[in-house]
């Protein structure tokens, strides 16, 4: 029996299309048989983080709609033959789909997958309401940023009411120097506030960029944030992984040694 | 003088058309005489028995089907009520006839198509602006891009394979021509030069090409 899993934040920009992404991916390294599913109706993203919008034929909206199969409308990823996508419909909205519908579609896929993965939409409306139909935990992911985590509070609430209880906190886009000097919430900060245990620290990381560019999620990479993501799936699984030293900085001979590594 | 009752016979059934303008009564006597007369020729069998003309209640109905197996040796096994299915298949081949002859005739569409906006037309069409990453076009012609197309176009959409997409910056997401998808290769090689081109069906695959004369002369419309 599969796990569903919801990736939401309240807040837009604050990364879940990135951490669907990454944490799906690297659960798919780890073996696991995952399907990620886009639920941002409208607004899709996931397949073009995952570099797959060119393969879409069918969409979410249209497995709900029973114009197609559900093994239709997955995509089998470009590297790892065991990570699937569902992505969104474009053309419609939020209300095409309903929660009930969702949380069965969930119940299918549970079936043959090991973990599913839903991929929320910004803000607490209905889009909301369907990404959290089915799931059985949630990652709340947040930047340390006083409207990121007051929305990520919110967000817990709602989750509480809707009695998913088993809820982590991802705090994304970390920057340990500034949380030296004192301008930013450090992880322990953003966890006191919020009260839910930690399962990964992201630091701010421009290799980000460059991977959702490239549309190849960066988990596994040698990069901290791809390492972040690593141990974060790793977590997911039970294991218990240290947390990665963020404030080993890349001196000047650790660039001068990467250069040569290249 | 119109017949008020006449009878024609199909493979399995007979269909009896009566005249709207007489009154019930008139139609059950003339019913009466008709298949009294051709009793030899009707013969014994059994038949279905479809009405038409006539708006008929569905006692009347019975009453004539008595009338008729009590004047005849027919027995009538069922009452067809008016086929549904033949109507539709006329339906049918109508429209076919009809997107036939859209594939020749365009529109036009001036603007650009963002992410999420869908143009769908019976015709060929020739958009005047860009198909942007997100956006379809789906014809049952040609479609004509004078623009960039970096979304999704489906052309001859009701299974045309002649149809075409000709664009002046060609860098689709997907593109179909009746039931063929091709879609852009993963590793894009970004050339420098924007050039027309033609995407086109051939031998079960999709093609695209700059649009030179040969490739013009190729084109079937």
């Amino acid at each position: 029996m599969g796990e569903v899993i919801v990736i939401t934040s309240g807040k837009g920009g604050v990364g879940k299309t990135t951490t669907t992404a990454n944490v799906g991916t690297g659960l798919a390294m780890l073996g696991k048989k995952v399907v990620l599913i886009d639920t941002d109706i409208g607004l899709r993203n996931l397949d073009v983080v995952m570099g797959l919008e060119n393969r879409i034929v069918y969409n979410l909206v249209d497995v709900v709609e029973n114009n197609c199969r559900i093994k239709q409308a997955l995509i089998k990823d470009k590297r790892y033959p065991n990570l699937y996508l569902l992505p969104s419909a474009q053309t419609k909205d939020k209300t095409a789909v309903s929660p009930e519908q969702m949380k069965k579609l969930a119940d299918e896929l549970r079936e043959e997958f090991d973990y599913i993965l839903m991929d929320c939409p910004a803000g607490i409306e209905q889009g909301f309401k369907n990404a959290i139909a089915g799931a059985d935990r949630a990652l709340v992911v947040t930047t340390p940023e006083v409207s990121a985590v007051r929305d990520a509070d919110r967000i817990i609430g709602l989750l509480e009411a809707n009695e998913i209880t088993q809820t982590h906190l991802v705090v994304n886009r970390l920057r340990m120097e500034m949380v030296k000097e004192g301008n930013m919430m450090s992880s322990d900060d953003v966890v006191e506030i919020l009260a839910i245990d930690l399962i990964g620290v992201v630091p701010d990381d421009e290799q980000i960029v460059i991977s959702t560019n490239n549309g190849e999620p960066l988990v596994g990479s040698e990069s901290k944030a791809g390492k972040a993501y690593m141990n974060i799936c790793h977590r997911i699984l039970g294991e218990d992984v240290p947390y990665l030293d963020l404030e080993e900085t890349n001196g000047f001979f650790k660039k001068f040694a990467s250069i040569f590594k290249k | 003088m119109k017949e008020k009752v006449v009878i024609k016979g199909t493979k399995s059934g007979i269909i009896l058309v009566l005249s709207p303008e007489e009154s019930f009564e008139t139609l059950k006597m003339a019913v009466a005489e008709k298949f009294e007369k051709s009793a030899d020729f009707l013969g014994e069998a059994q038949k279905a028995i479809q009405f038409q003309g006539k708006q008929l209640t569905d006692e009347q109905k019975m009453e004539l089907v008595t009338v008729i197996q009590s004047h005849c040796r027919l027995s009538i096994v069922c009452i067809m009520e008016n086929d549904d299915k033949l109507e539709k298949s006329f339906q049918e081949t109508i429209a076919k006839q009809q997107s036939m002859a859209n594939q020749n005739s365009g529109q036009f569409f001036k603007g650009n198509l963002r992410s999420g906006q869908v143009l769908d037309v019976e015709t060929s069409i020739i958009i005047i602006g860009d198909v942007k990453a997100g956006a379809k076009v789906i014809s049952r012609g040609n479609v004509i891009i004078l623009g960039s197309l970096k979304g999704n176009v489906y052309a001859g959409a009701d299974g045309n394979y002649n149809a075409f997409v000709v664009a002046l910056d060609m860098d689709p997401m997907q593109i179909r021509i009746a039931d063929t998808i091709a879609r852009s290769p993963d590793k894009p090689k970004r050339s420098k030069t924007k050039e027309t081109k033609i995407a086109f069906f051939e031998n079960g695959n999709i093609y695209i090409e700059p649009l030179d004369r040969d490739v013009i002369n190729d084109i079937r419309l």
